[in-house]
């Protein structure tokens, strides 16, 4: 878990991603999770190229995995990241969905 | 280049309960020392190969840790490259050599992996992932299972293939006796074992594993036989002649391409030109199969096959013990098993032990000459050296 001085700074750069359109390149599925991670799983994750050329490691939210073909059209969203304790900042990232 | 490797010493590998990082350090340090006929007193300088030891068990300062297992007061370091620590290790160890700084070093591998829960181990070893992936949820089967599938979509690589490898390298383990898994599986096996992350199964991955691994580098020129006496000396001194390190980015998806590591393309060509030698020469080699689709990247991006093929090569039993190049005659990482920082060194020992003719019952008949290839992460550090004797 990362202290919440690295949360609020990972968080200021956040929105430069926002609704983002981009492409999905390849993905699979997530069945055996690091800590933080393991009540999501089964999860997707997939590497995505934006329209600006970046490719990014991501989740894949909001569909289901036999919707999914290469170079489907996703739309970064921020989600939270893992799973926080009671006592923890909730840590938020980019995802995608597909659109 | 010219340094010999003048003792070896490895442990068993596997789920090690009743011992401690110091126990299998102590061990194969002990073996290797006692392998190169030298005493402790003897070692100028001690390379400590390890990834994850301060995370798990909150021991750092391993260099010295280790070295005073054996009241050595010389130098002493830790080196880390993720998985690729220990093939790192020995190409520090070579340069303080060829430096003239030390004639005689000790570099061990070690790591002591199943002390935790699996979630711990694969958030431990997401420290050589890149904070995006880490982000993501990403795991090292995950992000292997990626390569897969595009290396799948783009040369028509199959399941088969990538179970074939795994057939292969239990084959391997099988005949030997430090492996953590040495037995032999059937293709129907590997491929109905449990989904561990798609197209990859169980069979698909080398598993969570305790060892470790040491030699004894020397830049002296008295040749190892004769420093031995008669009863123990082997068919010929093996000397490292090429050891080249070459990096890229830690993040996957910030590669040109998903189907090729270009560090091992550049670390490869460095060594072997170090050595004087083209990649067709190799006899024998130790590859990093840190998951089935590694090892045919690795034989396509080393040049034993062209780019795509790497699925149908292991297919015709090429890099089968008996073929024309065997691969990961130790049983690899898959069935050998893969202590981190320990799987650089087991190579060099594997490598060493095939040269000198001492491999039992998996030697591979006149092999010369042998490389190992020692990856970090999903390819951010890559290691190759080539050994000759």
């Amino acid at each position: 878990m990362n202290s919440p001085v690295q949360i609020w700074r990972q968080h200021k750069t956040l929105h430069n991603y926002l609704n983002k359109i981009g492409k999905l390149l390849v993905w699979t599925k997530i069945l055996v999770a690091p800590q933080g991670f393991e009540n999501q799983v089964p999860y997707l994750v997939g590497i995505v190229q934006l329209t600006e050329g970046e490719k990014l490691p991501v989740q894949i939210v909001d569909c289901d995995e036999k919707d999914l073909k290469p170079n489907q059209k996703v739309q970064v969203v921020i989600r939270k990241i893992g799973k926080a304790r009671s006592e923890d900042v909730i840590e938020y990232g980019v995802k995608v969905k597909s659109i | 280049m010219k340094i010999l490797v003048k003792g070896v010493g490895l442990t068993k590998f596997g789920e090690l309960w009743d011992k401690s990082l110091f126990d299998l350090s102590l061990q194969a340090a002990t073996e290797a020392i006692q392998d190169a006929n030298l005493s402790a007193k003897n070692i100028e300088a001690v390379f400590v190969a390890n990834m994850i030891h301060g995370k798990l068990a909150n021991q750092d300062l391993l260099g010295a840790a280790i070295a005073s297992l054996f009241n050595i007061k010389g130098a002493s370091f830790r080196v880390e490259g993720a998985c690729a620590s220990g093939g790192l290790a020995v190409h520090l160890a070579i340069q303080s050599l060829l430096a003239g700084t030390y004639k005689n070093v000790l570099v061990v591998g070690a790591e002591k992996m199943t002390d935790v829960t699996i979630s711990e181990i694969t958030s431990a070893l997401m420290g050589a992932g890149s904070e995006a992936e880490r982000k993501a949820g990403l795991t090292f089967p995950g992000l292997y299972a990626l390569m897969a599938k595009t290396h799948m979509q783009k040369f028509g690589t199959t399941r088969n293939h990538l179970a074939a490898v795994s057939v292969k390298n239990h084959y391997h383990a099988s005949l030997n006796e430090k492996a953590q898994f040495p037995f032999e599986i059937t293709e129907e096996k590997a491929l109905n074992s449990p989904e561990i992350c798609m197209p990859f199964t169980l069979f698909d991955a080398s598993p969570i594993t305790d060892g470790a691994g040491a030699v004894i580098l020397s830049s002296e020129n008295t040749p190892r036989r004769r420093a031995l006496t008669p009863s123990r000396w082997t068919a010929g001194d093996v000397y490292i002649t090429g050891s080249a390190v070459a990096t890229d980015t830690v993040g996957l998806a910030e590669r040109e391409s998903l189907v090729e590591i270009p560090a091992t393309k550049q670390a490869a060509k460095m060594a072997v030109k170090q050595a004087g030698i083209e990649i067709a020469d190799i006899d024998i080699a130790e590859v990093h199969d840190c998951f089935t689709i590694a090892e045919i990247l690795a034989m396509e991006d080393l040049g034993f096959c062209e780019k795509g093929e790497g699925g149908k090569f292991i297919v015709q039993g090429t890099t089968k013990l008996g073929g024309r190049l065997p691969i990961n005659t130790s049983g690899g990482l898959k069935a050998c098993g893969h202590p981190v920082a320990a799987t650089g060194l087991k190579q060099i020992i594997e490598i060493t032990q095939q040269l000198r003719g001492s491999a039992g019952k998996r030697q591979v008949k006149d092999a010369k000459i042998g490389l190992t290839h020692n990856v970090g992460g999903s390819g951010a550090t890559v290691v190759v050296h080539v050994l000759q004797t």
